[in-house]
């Protein structure tokens, strides 16, 4: 089954996507990310309140063979942590865009969600 | 160049997700990890390992090779029986872990790991030559086998509908020849999960035929292809030793907890190293632990007591019928008693985990945990 690209999302090229609400972006990982790293048991978050730049390590997402870092698309404060995933991360798996979100940040600089790649290009690039 | 089981087209057709192993392509998983999993130890999985390896050792001198190499004395393995064992250097540390079985009169069948049967047969036919045993042949025949495992309750029920034979007459470690779906292949009741089963040694020609007799077989008991993934997360729950983790960097059979193996009353190589470690004491040993907070341990992890290292994780998942972190590694002897307290450390932070006997999950896991 193709990998699904949703389209009014923005994508990182390290497979993340982000969700903007008002000053807030919603990050999670895509389809194609969470198929690569097979079902996934844990997920260890920054703390709320820590200040990211863009590009810094966010989570950790773990499968059962193997250990993926995610990055922050985009800079700003943890707002939110994804707590249900705590008790459930493979819905991270059966739902990457919607169930599954990882993390709110509070954007530092929205500009910056200019600089990620729209549903086509990604699709394109991967 | 990667190499493929001669069911790579199967594991395809099945949807497998595959991964690398050893040189080989395997299947990791068909559903998920944890499915698998839990499908082995309430009902039965079938596997393909045939990225593991085959020796035939043969001749007049081939009990006496196999004494002489492993921690053996193949003399006590009679006709019909299994054991497993491992190939030790001259400094007493493990080249490799493996079952040979005692086919019939001179001929025995060795399994090392994946990867491993050039070095094992090298230096069997090495030190055959060394020590003048002269009447044994030794022959790398992996690339012929196909080599399927089915385990779990329900294993007996499933190839009991494939063959004649009454497999309950078949002891535990007990090998043979047997007819299998018109097969005529090796069966022995081992297996690398921790649940009852057999696992059988069949020419590739047929490895196919077998796969999909099992598969139907197996269907009223809701049998499923079982991947690498799921291959790792059961032996580590009834801590099994996985050679590319548990002997790396060269560790000995004392130190493995593999002490029980060892036969002292014969000559083999690396005896005198292990004789010489027993009396000097004070080596780390393998450890089995069991998390107590979150967080998954994993190779390389070190392993802290009030803040001091005491040992390394060796191997480290996400138990999937405990649902908590488990592990194997080697621990300070002074720290390793079951119910001592100890710290795994994973990316700077530490968890709190519980030394535990062998095995981490117990054997009655699955009556006393039906599915709900």
């Amino acid at each position: 089954m193709a990998d699904e690209v949703r389209d009014g999302l923005k994508y990182s090229d390290s497979h993340e996507w982000v969700k903007v609400d008002g000053d807030v972006a919603i990050v999670g990982i895509t389809d194609h990310a969470q198929k690569e790293l097979t079902d996934i048991v844990f997920v260890e978050f920054p703390d709320v309140g820590k200040q990211m730049n863009r590009g810094d390590e966010l989570c950790v997402v773990e499968s059962v063979k193997s250990v993926s870092e995610t990055y922050a698309p985009v800079s700003g404060e943890i707002v939110e942590v994804n707590e249900a995933l705590e008790d459930a991360p493979e819905s991270i798996n059966s739902s990457p865009y919607d169930d599954g979100w990882l993390v709110k940040i509070k954007m530092a600089d929205a500009s910056e969600v200019e600089e990620l790649m729209d549903a086509e290009a990604y699709k394109e690039k991967f | 160049m990667v190499k493929k089981s001669a069911l790579h087209s199967v594991h395809e057709k099945l949807g497998a997700t595959f991964t690398e192993f050893c040189g080989f392509e395997m299947p990791l998983q068909f559903s998920s990890v944890k499915e698998e999993h839990l499908c082995v130890r309430r009902r039965v999985g079938v596997f393909d390992v045939s990225h593991m390896s085959n020796l035939l050792i043969t001749g007049k001198d081939a009990a006496r090779l196999i004494s002489l190499t492993t921690l053996e004395d193949a003399g006590k393995i009679g006709i019909g029986r299994s054991q497993y064992t491992a190939l030790c250097r001259e400094d007493g540390t493990v080249i490799d872990d493996t079952i040979f079985m005692h086919l019939s009169d001179d001929l025995f069948m060795m399994i090392p790991n994946a990867g491993m049967n050039e070095i094992v047969c090298n230096w069997l036919t090495k030190k055959a030559s060394e020590y003048d045993l002269t009447d044994v042949e030794i022959e790398d025949v992996s690339r012929d086998y196909v080599i399927l495992a089915v385990q779990g309750p329900d294993a007996l029920s499933t190839l009991q509908k494939l063959t004649e034979t009454d497999l309950s007459q078949i002891k535990f470690f007990g090998c043979q020849e047997i007819v299998v779906s018109g097969v005529t292949c090796y069966i022995s009741y081992t297996g690398y999960t921790g649940e009852k089963g057999f696992e059988l040694q069949i020419k590739k020609e047929e490895g196919k035929k077998v796969f999909s007799e099992i598969l139907k077989a197996g269907e009223e008991f809701s049998i499923r292809p079982i991947g690498l993934g799921a291959r790792d997360t059961l032996r580590l729950e009834k801590s099994f030793i996985l050679a590319g983790n548990e002997f790396e960097g060269g560790k000995t059979p004392l130190e493995a907890t593999m002490g029980w193996a060892i036969n002292w009353d014969h000559e083999f190589i690396g005896k005198e190293a292990l004789v010489r470690e027993k009396e000097k004491g004070g080596y780390h040993r393998l450890t089995n632990m069991v998390c107590k907070g979150k967080g998954i341990p994993r190779h390389g992890c070190r392993i802290l007591k009030d803040g001091q290292e005491v040992g390394t994780v060796t191997s480290g998942t996400l138990s999937p019928c405990l649902g908590v972190g488990i592990a194997m590694g080697y621990a300070h002897p002074e720290h390793r008693k079951p119910g001592d307290s100890l710290e795994i450390e994973v990316r700077g932070k530490t968890i709190e985990a519980e030394v535990v006997k062998p095995p981490i999950v117990p054997k009655d896991w699955a009556e006393n945990h039906p599915v709900q």
